[in-house]
């Protein structure tokens, strides 16, 4: 009996045909409570909008407001494997044909043509500062040449395979764009360094692997970003802005194996970043060449 | 009798539901209409003698001892448990469960699985352990202040075994033992009354009588509850002595069956457990709809099926208000401690509610409305009522004591009176002195000490020479006295008793002082007189005196009391004086609030109607005016058949009545009288009321102090029991025990119910609104694949941390009208949570604040660089460990960590929004009706919660170290402000739907937002 009753409501309840209620309204109560929700909404989201506009306003556009979590820049390799892990078989081309595929794309910007076409020559070793003059704005900037050439053998002009076929890789590193950053002071240039990253293999146990990465090339030479490429302006500003690049090739590094590398800034202006952040000021990467089938 | 039950008890547990309907029985015994010898063939038993030792230990072992069985306790884990895994806490183990599961398809599926889920699952059952605890202790706290009622004493009884008096352990008394009890005694069993002297045995906790009942061997009732040949176990003997055979011992006594039958009662749920059980019902099924639409939503956008199951946990746990477990305990802990303050003792406190929901009260008369204490109230002499004062504290009006006659009626009240005041009470007042002797007497007794002063000193100048006690055949009672002038040697006579036996004795009466001749004019007034005050159900005694004339009586006259000597006819009558156990001096009043508060008061007792409908006029039960179908009859004349019992709003059901009562009828007189009186009811049957008016559909408050009330105490909704004068059995079964036998702390107690009800609502409101902020980043961030604006830690900050004080803040919040003038809530129509409630928390203000905190997101990912039009679809490189050359809005590149704190920051900046939007919020949950500027600000709590809140927002956002703790960051000052336009936003709207209520009452506004 009492679940018989129990059910009759639970149909009543969705709809109920004698007061012609669904879900225990009639349509006209249905009608208006949405209808309240419907301008109660588009009133909400036009008040959000408004804020949100003023909000805009108040932004610059060439200049974010705040830059204080961008003080020890990122940096970043190319390629970039998966997950920070490069590892191809020297025998199998498809293993390391994306590594290719990856620079070239990366590096056709810097074509010397491409440069030439958009990008003046600048003076080398200064920085290149285009300041606006007041309220004016001194835009759009120029951005300097860096050359495909510049790169050398990691170029992949010579070498198309940029020495993956070969076992001697070469890995391209950047230093992330921040806007107004000046990364060297009394026109000492910053630069690259790789070396072997500590890594843990245990409780309170470390290990590195200095003696099997071997030689090491950088180019341009010494591995600096010349000061010329700084400050950037933004995209907004510097359309046709080339960020400046480095190429470390491994002459002979120890193939078989999982080797662990970290690239570092050295530089007289940018803090040291902080520990949590692995990427801040430095790059670690994990290469493994495999030459057997 | 023994027998019997010691073959029955096997079958006893397969058929407990039909022993509880045998329970429910009048009671059972026989032997009172067996004669003595019967009886003592029945157990085996000698009348001078009693039982051998051997025969004794075998009943003994056989009965088991002569205690009752106590109520089974619940073991202590299992109360624990009840805490843990009861209503509320049930939602949050869900919850944690549900976490635990997530987080298990996420270690399963990846390698490095995000802690969020284990941590909030974690979170979840701490804050249920330690709600649990929380609300163990403080049931264990008042259950402590209960053990200390229990009387430790064991009680002692004289027994006569093989002819020998010895006295024993009252447990070890078997049936057919032959016991003797004296005034003062406990009776330590059943008993078969087989000689008495004088014996007057106190029944009130086992019957509701006010007076001491006498005692002798001779059957006068079929029913064994009223005939003069039984006493009952744990009652006590007032005066005489009495010797009888135990009939029944232990749980089969008639207390032993009461109590029995308490503790086999299953109690219903508190109306609040129902609320919150509605309200989980409703939280579920939102949760359950946005899980579901979310799941088939995420599957729909190419989410995998586990990354959808998982989303679907999360937003099914995000919908649970992790905080408002401990609002809830922690506000009805205030509250019960509230209560405590002002006498009403909170055993479970969920029970702090029941009371606010009340809709009717079935209070006990004897203790509970009267003082239980026989006090006098009227007096009658120069041919005039006077009355006296019955108040606890003699601030009542007094009467003229000048006259003679009263000098003369005093002087025979104390003299014909064996009360004594007990010695050593001389700071106390006078009503609260106490003394050895009959009810009446002691009434009597401090009537004269109060209104002549010592009456020691009376009695010491008017020696006694003479005394006849009172005794059922004569129904009077007298003693000869010296007189005070030591010049006259004549003696007096004085006597009192039933006012038509003593009238028949007198010839004249005393008139201003002096003697007239007792007319027919005179008699008749008397009538009248007496006809008055037995109306008002009082007891009444007529008083006489006579001064002996020297000639017949000289000094020295040799007063022969048992074979009576002189004369005791011609005396002259001195007046009447009537007594009564008043009503408390606050009950008229609290009755009239509670009426005033929509709440039906019922009095329902064991005593007389006439008195129970006195008592109940007195205190306001029957309103002046209204009128019986009775007293109907009588004005106009006509037989009571005839009048239409529609027209009576009150009635007064007697129990013998009642017992032939059909359900319907039942419910039909519950239904169509406002005032109703119960009397002359059995426990059984205060029962059957009680549920005939759950039947339809009233929340029931008992009150009641004795043994007989405890069913009816155990099967309310809420039983009150007193504290002071309340029997054990009675403080077991109750819910609530007013510490000062008061029953004015009821109204206190309704008041504080409705109050936290009312409030209950707004905590609710406030916290369920801060759900729709700390849902929808998620939603988002599954939806549009934006950076998650609100992460788990910020969201337990929320509900664990800020939101806590302001919610428990609400609790203090004063009534926004008289609460007591209002109906009592309708439990099926005014649930505590309600679907307008949910439509404002999260329909309206909810998304208020979550526009707030969405702003405030936006604000800082825009200021950091990532303009809103970049973050939609962001999502997957922005969490992309490997991926730290994220390039923003402006070129700028980013690594993961960078823009990691950049989502922290915006995490705290979303949390500290909604911090200030529940600024606004809880001012606006202040009120339902009012306006803010109405109600004031006087909620000191409320204001400490809003700096609190704030203080802990930026306690977290700028401590060092919180970075590596709990993930926040600091927040740059102008970021505070970006969600105060909402907030004023959200106290304008409020204000303004609020201003629409009060003027439409009962419109659209109303109807789908009055909460």
């Amino acid at each position: 009996m009492a679940k018989d009753a129990e059910k009759s409501t639970w149909k009543d309840f969705i709809w109920n045909s004698r007061t012609r209620e669904f879900c225990g309204r009639t349509g006209s109560s249905w009608g208006l409570i949405l209808l309240f929700y419907l301008v109660f909404y588009i009133f909400l989201a036009g008040m959000f909008c408004l804020t949100m506009y003023v909000m805009l306003q108040t932004l610059d556009d060439y200049k974010p407001t705040w830059q204080d979590r961008l003080g020890t820049p990122g940096m970043m390799i190319r390629p970039r494997g998966k997950a920070m892990e490069i590892s191809y078989n020297t025998t199998n081309t498809e293993t390391w044909d994306m590594y290719i595929k990856t620079l070239d794309n990366f590096l056709s910007p810097y074509n010397n043509s491409l440069q030439a076409e958009k990008n003046e020559e600048c003076t080398p070793d200064q920085y290149f500062v285009q300041a606006d003059s007041g309220d004016v704005k001194n835009n759009p900037k120029r951005s300097c040449q860096f050359n495909r050439t510049l790169l050398e053998k990691c170029s992949g002009l010579d070498d198309h395979t940029y020495g993956y076929q070969a076992g001697k890789p070469c890995i391209i590193i950047k230093l992330n764009r921040v806007i107004g950053m000046l990364p060297g002071k009394d026109g000492q240039a910053p630069f690259v360094t790789c070396g072997a990253k500590r890594y843990k293999v245990g409780k309170d146990e470390w290990k590195e692997d200095s003696d099997k990465i071997g030689q090491v090339e950088y180019y341009p030479e010494n591995g600096t970003f010349n000061l010329m490429y700084y400050p950037y302006y933004g995209k907004k500003a510097q359309v046709n802005y080339s960020q400046p690049l480095v190429a470390i090739k491994f002459l002979n590094i120890t193939l078989n194996e999982d080797i662990n590398i970290e690239c570092r800034i050295i530089s007289n202006n940018i803090p040291p970043g902080s520990v949590r952040d692995k990427f801040a000021g430095k790059v670690s990467f994990k290469l493994r060449i495999n030459t057997k089938g | 009798m023994g027998d019997k039950d010691g073959k029955s008890s096997p079958s006893k547990k397969n058929k407990k539901g039909k022993d509880m309907d045998e329970l429910k029985k009048e009671v059972p015994i026989t032997e009172h209409k067996m004669s003595i010898e019967e009886c003592c063939r029945k157990f085996n038993t000698d009348i001078v003698q009693g039982l051998t030792n051997a025969k004794a230990a075998e009943f003994l072992i056989r009965d088991g001892p002569n205690c009752l069985t106590p109520p089974p306790t619940t073991p202590e884990w299992i109360k624990f448990c009840r805490q843990l895994f009861g209503g509320f806490s049930i939602l949050l183990w869900t919850g944690a469960i549900l976490c635990f599961l997530a987080y298990a398809i996420q270690a399963a599926t990846e390698d490095e699985p995000a802690g969020d889920n284990l941590y909030l699952g974690i979170v979840l059952s701490v804050v249920v352990v330690v709600t649990g605890c929380f609300s163990y202790f403080q049931e264990a706290k008042s259950s402590k202040i209960m053990e200390s009622f229990k009387n430790m004493v064991p009680q002692q009884a004289l027994v006569i075994r093989e002819g020998e008096k010895m006295t024993i352990n009252a447990e070890e008394v078997v049936a057919g033992d032959l016991v003797e009890v004296k005034g003062g005694d406990r009776i330590p069993a059943d008993l078969r009354v087989v000689s008495a002297h004088g014996c007057k045995v106190d029944n009130s906790s086992l019957t509701g009588e006010s007076e001491p009942q006498s005692r002798s061997p001779d059957c006068t009732h079929d029913n064994p509850l009223e005939t003069r040949n039984v006493a009952f176990f744990s009652t006590n003997c007032v005066e005489g002595t009495a010797r009888g055979i135990v009939v029944c011992t232990g749980d089969r006594t008639v207390m032993g069956r009461i109590a029995t039958l308490t503790s086999g009662l299953e109690s219903g749920k508190t109306p609040i457990a129902k609320e919150i059980e509605h309200f989980i019902h409703l939280i579920t099924g939102v949760a359950v709809f946005l899980g579901i639409t979310f799941f088939i939503l995420a599957v729909c956008l190419g989410y995998t099926w586990l990354e959808a199951v998982i989303f679907l946990i999360g937003i099914i746990v995000a919908n649970v208000p992790e905080g408002l477990l401990a609002t809830v305990t922690v506000c009805l802990t205030l509250t019960a401690k509230r209560m405590a303050k002002k006498n009403c003792l909170v055993k479970n406190l969920e029970a702090v509610e029941t009371l606010g929901s009340t809709s009717t009260i079935c209070s006990d008369k004897t203790g509970t409305l009267t003082q239980n204490r026989m006090t006098v109230a009227h007096m009658w002499f120069d041919n005039q009522i006077h009355e006296a004062d019955t108040t606890e504290d003699q601030s009542g009006a007094s009467f003229d004591k000048t006259s003679a006659s009263w000098a003369a009626l005093a002087r025979v009240a104390a003299l014909c009176n064996r009360a004594v005041f007990k010695a050593g009470q001389d700071q106390l007042p006078i009503l609260k002195r106490d003394t050895a002797g009959d009810a009446s007497e002691s009434a009597l007794l401090k009537c004269i000490e109060l209104s002549c002063g010592s009456v020691k000193q009376i009695r010491e100048k008017n020696k006694k020479v003479a005394e006849i006690p009172f005794n059922s055949t004569n129904k009077y009672q007298l003693s000869v006295h010296e007189t005070e002038d030591p010049n006259d040697n004549r003696y007096l006579l004085v006597m009192k008793g039933a006012p038509e036996r003593i009238l028949d004795r007198c010839t004249t009466i005393i008139i201003q002082g002096k003697e007239q001749p007792m007319d027919e004019e005179m008699k008749e007034s008397f009538q009248n007189a007496y006809m008055e005050l037995g109306g008002l159900g009082e007891r009444v005694l007529g008083f006489c005196h006579l001064l002996m004339p020297e000639d017949q009586y000289p000094k020295g006259f040799a007063f022969d009391c048992d074979d009576v000597n002189f004369t005791t006819e011609g005396l002259c009558f001195v007046g009447l004086m009537s007594m009564i156990d008043p009503p408390r001096a606050a009950v008229p009043d609290a009755v009239g609030k509670c009426r005033s508060a929509g709440i039906k008061v019922i009095m329902v007792t064991g005593d007389h109607p006439i008195t129970a409908k006195a008592i109940a006029k007195g205190v306001g039960i029957i309103s002046e005016g209204n009128e019986t179908v009775e007293d109907i009859a009588s004005r106009l004349n006509i037989p009571v058949s005839q009048v239409n019992p529609r027209d009576a709003k009150a009635c007064v059901i007697h129990g013998t009545d009642l017992k032939e009562l059909s359900q319907d009828q039942m419910d039909d007189i519950l239904r169509n009288h406002t005032e109703i009186v119960f009397a002359r009811t059995s426990p059984q049957q205060k029962l059957i009321i009680v549920e005939g008016c759950q039947r339809l559909g009233a929340i029931v408050a008992v009150t009641g102090d004795g043994v007989n009330d405890s069913p009816a105490l155990k099967k309310a909704d809420i039983g009150v029991a007193m504290g002071i004068s309340g029997s054990d059995v009675s403080k077991q079964a109750a819910d609530m025990i007013l510490l000062d036998d008061n029953f004015a702390s009821i109204v206190t107690g309704v008041e504080e119910g409705r109050l936290i009800f009312d409030n209950l609502k707004k905590s609710i409101a406030y916290t369920l609104t801060s759900n729709i902020p700390e849902i929808t980043p998620f939603l988002l961030f599954i939806i549009v694949n934006i950076p998650l604006p609100l992460g788990t830690i910020t969201i337990l900050c929320i509900d664990l941390g800020t939101d806590m004080v302001p919610a428990i803040s609400l609790a203090y919040e004063a009534a926004e009208s008289d609460i007591m003038k209002r109906q009592p809530r309708n439990p099926t129509r005014d649930k505590l949570v309600n679907e307008r409630l949910i439509s404002i928390a999260y329909g309206q203000i909810g998304m208020i604040q979550a526009l707030g905190g969405f702003f405030s997101y936006f604000v800082i990912l825009a200021e950091n660089g990532f303009l809103p039009s970049i973050l939609v679809g962001i999502r997957l490189n922005w969490d992309d460990r490997a991926c730290n050359d994220l390039e923003d809005s402006y070129g700028q590149q980013w690594t993961y960590e960078q823009r990691k704190i950049v989502e922290f920051t915006c995490h705290t900046a979303f949390f500290v929004s909604i911090v200030v939007v529940q600024w606004a919020d809880v001012i606006v949950c202040k009120t339902r009706r009012n306006s803010v500027f109405q109600q004031g600000m006087k909620n000191k709590i409320l204001i400490f919660g809003l700096f609190e809140e704030t203080a802990l927002a930026a306690f977290l956002s700028y401590t060092p170290g919180m970075d590596v703790a709990l993930r926040m960051f600091p927040l740059k000052p102008s970021w505070w402000f970006c969600a105060v336009p909402y907030s004023v936003l959200i106290f304008v709207y409020d204000e303004i739907r609020k201003l629409l209520i009060r003027r439409n009452p009962g419109g659209w506004v109303e109807r789908e937002t009055y909460y």
